[in-house]
């Protein structure tokens, strides 16, 4: 058996895997090719921000994402980037040790370390569904990040509440957003997010001392600024008028546009067309399956179900779950039926009683 | 005998014509966009459906635009059968045609209770159509402006993400087809009931009074 583990996974970060990840953070982040050196200075700098990970209702696919991507380089130069005083997925250290640790960072640091946190946080029942070392995940939010300088929410789960959070959102989740305020947050979101969006906000952060613009859902522009329609390499088969009918069918085979089976790329600001995922340039779109939206607030509840243009129409009460154009359509069918009714009574008021006095 | 009275200004029947017209366009356009009904697989030739039904949408969604502002403009500077207080049930005269009017249209009662413009209920049901097409102009430019804070703002706040702004955008379309059947049918309802040249009014701003001679 070849040793692959070994070819793909070098255990050092290398000169040329360090810059050429720095190279892509600036494209990524839009900076002309004479800002690289000093994001190079920035990420090579002795100075490295001490970053808390805190992990709480989540599946940590936003931690593996970061980790186990087809590019080593990327993971590696997150972690030489930043220094990471406490991250319960890799960290050495275990149970008592491991809260000593984020305890001396959060007090000795405080106003000066960054924050990422990724997962939701309950908050019903005073925050029981969620507790690491007996305490609730929003007890140590609470405590955690007044004293950080800033707050990167990674992932749907940290920003919106994600999948727990999703209807009849049983646990109360919520994203950090929705706890802190103080603290500027910068929202990553993405189900996982790309870790390039990750990367581009700390190097961003260590070499201009500030965060990125952002949108009104706190997200990046550099990352989220632009629809993935509006990027996308099947769009020409949209304008076209070019639709996969059904998946397997000989459109979908040709690589026409998936707008008609459900794709929300043109409801979902990302960058994945653009910037794509685990170095070997691949993203949903491009392997033949439409966009879900996970980058957008609530996503479990409004672009579902996923294979559909439009949510369904949940009539309350009724239990009835349909489709908003069978909905309109019968509405219509019923207001066309009242008219005729309306219309007939007229009619045979008038036959029996005569025209009226008004029509003298 | 029957008096001629003035009663829509020539701005009020250029909005009603705009937003009549428009609607036709934006619903038969907006359906082809959510649905469209048409595929083709010939790569040698070009026609662009979507592009041009997006284009006929766009345009037909600024004049809709348009005809609100100026529905809107006359609901405040219009002559007095176009402001909103001549519809608004906040008077005893606009509470008591308000009932009488949903009397007669179920048959109940033969009293017509006239006035030269609007009947109270039918001036309500224009209002609460010209504020979901408020809501269907900013879901919309929302929509056709997604990088312009401005409409990012407005849009966020008011419907979350851009998949929920495309639902109630596509949803309150039916309303624009609902009220446009039951409009029509009364219009023409009210012609034989109580003529008084209600249909032919739009086209030249003239009632006719029928006078007790």
């Amino acid at each position: 058996m070849a040793d692959t583990v070994n070819k793909t996974l070098e255990p050092q970060l290398n000169r040329r895997g360090f810059l050429k990840g720095c190279t892509m953070a600036a494209a990524a982040l839009g900076l002309s090719d004479a800002m690289i050196p000093k994001l190079v200075e920035a990420a090579a700098s002795a100075e490295r921000p001490r970053v808390v990970w805190l992990h709480f209702q989540e599946c940590t696919g936003c931690t593996e994402s970061l980790l186990r991507a087809s590019h080593p380089d990327l993971a590696h130069l997150i972690l030489d980037v930043i220094s990471l005083d406490y991250h319960e997925t890799v960290m050495a250290a275990a149970g008592h040790q491991a809260e000593e640790m984020l305890h001396k960072t959060v007090t000795e640091h405080a106003g000066k370390f960054i924050l990422v946190v990724e997962g939701g946080i309950p908050t019903k029942d005073g925050g029981i569904y969620c507790k690491i070392a007996g305490k609730t995940a929003m007890d140590i939010l609470a405590e955690v990040a007044p004293k950080s300088a800033a707050i990167i929410a990674i992932g749907t789960c940290a920003t919106f509440g994600g999948v727990q959070a999703a209807s009849p959102n049983p646990t109360g989740s919520v994203g950090v957003m929705d706890l802190v305020s103080g603290v500027p947050v910068v929202n990553i979101p993405g189900c996982p997010p790309n870790p390039m969006a990750f990367l581009g906000t700390v190097l961003h952060y260590l070499t201009f001392k500030k965060l990125p613009l952002m949108d009104s859902l706190n997200r990046p522009l550099f990352a989220y600024g632009r629809r993935i329609h509006d990027h996308c390499e099947r769009r020409p088969h949209f304008d076209e008028g070019r639709f996969v009918e059904q998946f397997g069918d000989e459109f979908h085979k040709a690589g026409y546009c998936l707008y008609k089976v459900g794709c929300k790329g043109p409801e979902t600001f990302s960058n994945c067309p653009a910037v794509r995922f685990n170095d070997v340039d691949v993203w949903p779109v491009s392997v033949g399956h439409g966009c879900v939206g996970c980058t957008e607030p609530n996503f479990w509840d409004t672009m579902t179900p996923f294979y559909d243009r439009l949510p369904m129409v949940k009539i309350p009460g009724s239990g009835i779950i349909a489709d908003a154009d069978s909905v309109g359509t019968k509405v219509l069918g019923v207001t066309a039926a009242a008219i005729g009714i309306h219309a007939a009574v007229g009619v045979g008021k008038r036959l029996i009683k005569g025209k009226g006095k008004d029509h003298e | 005998m029957y008096e001629k009275h003035y009663c829509w200004s020539i701005l009020l029947r250029l909005f009603h014509w705009m937003f009549a017209l428009s609607i036709v366009v934006l619903v038969v356009t907006g359906f082809y966009i959510n649905t469209p009904w048409t595929n083709t697989m010939l790569e040698y030739s070009q026609s662009w459906p979507m592009a041009w039904m997006r284009y006929m949408h766009f345009v037909a969604g600024y004049v809709f635009s348009a005809a609100i502002i100026i529905r809107l403009f006359l609901y405040i500077f219009g002559n007095a059968q176009e402001r909103i207080w001549d519809v608004l049930p906040i008077t005893k005269r606009n509470i008591v045609n308000l009932f009488k009017t949903l009397l007669q249209y179920s048959y109940i009662s033969d009293e017509h209770d006239e006035r030269l413009g609007h009947n109270v209920l039918a001036g309500l049901t224009y209002v609460v159509t010209v504020l979901a097409a408020i809501f269907q102009i900013i879901s919309g430019f929302y929509m056709l402006y997604p990088e312009a804070a401005f409409w990012e703002g407005w849009g966020v706040a008011i419907f979350g993400n851009q998949q929920w702004s495309r639902y109630i955008h596509h949803l309150l379309m039916w309303w624009f087809m609902i009220f446009a059947m039951i409009h029509v049918y009364l219009c023409i309802w009210n012609d034989v009931k109580g003529p008084e040249g209600l249909i032919s009014s739009i086209f030249t701003g003239d009632k006719f009074k029928h006078t007790k001679a």
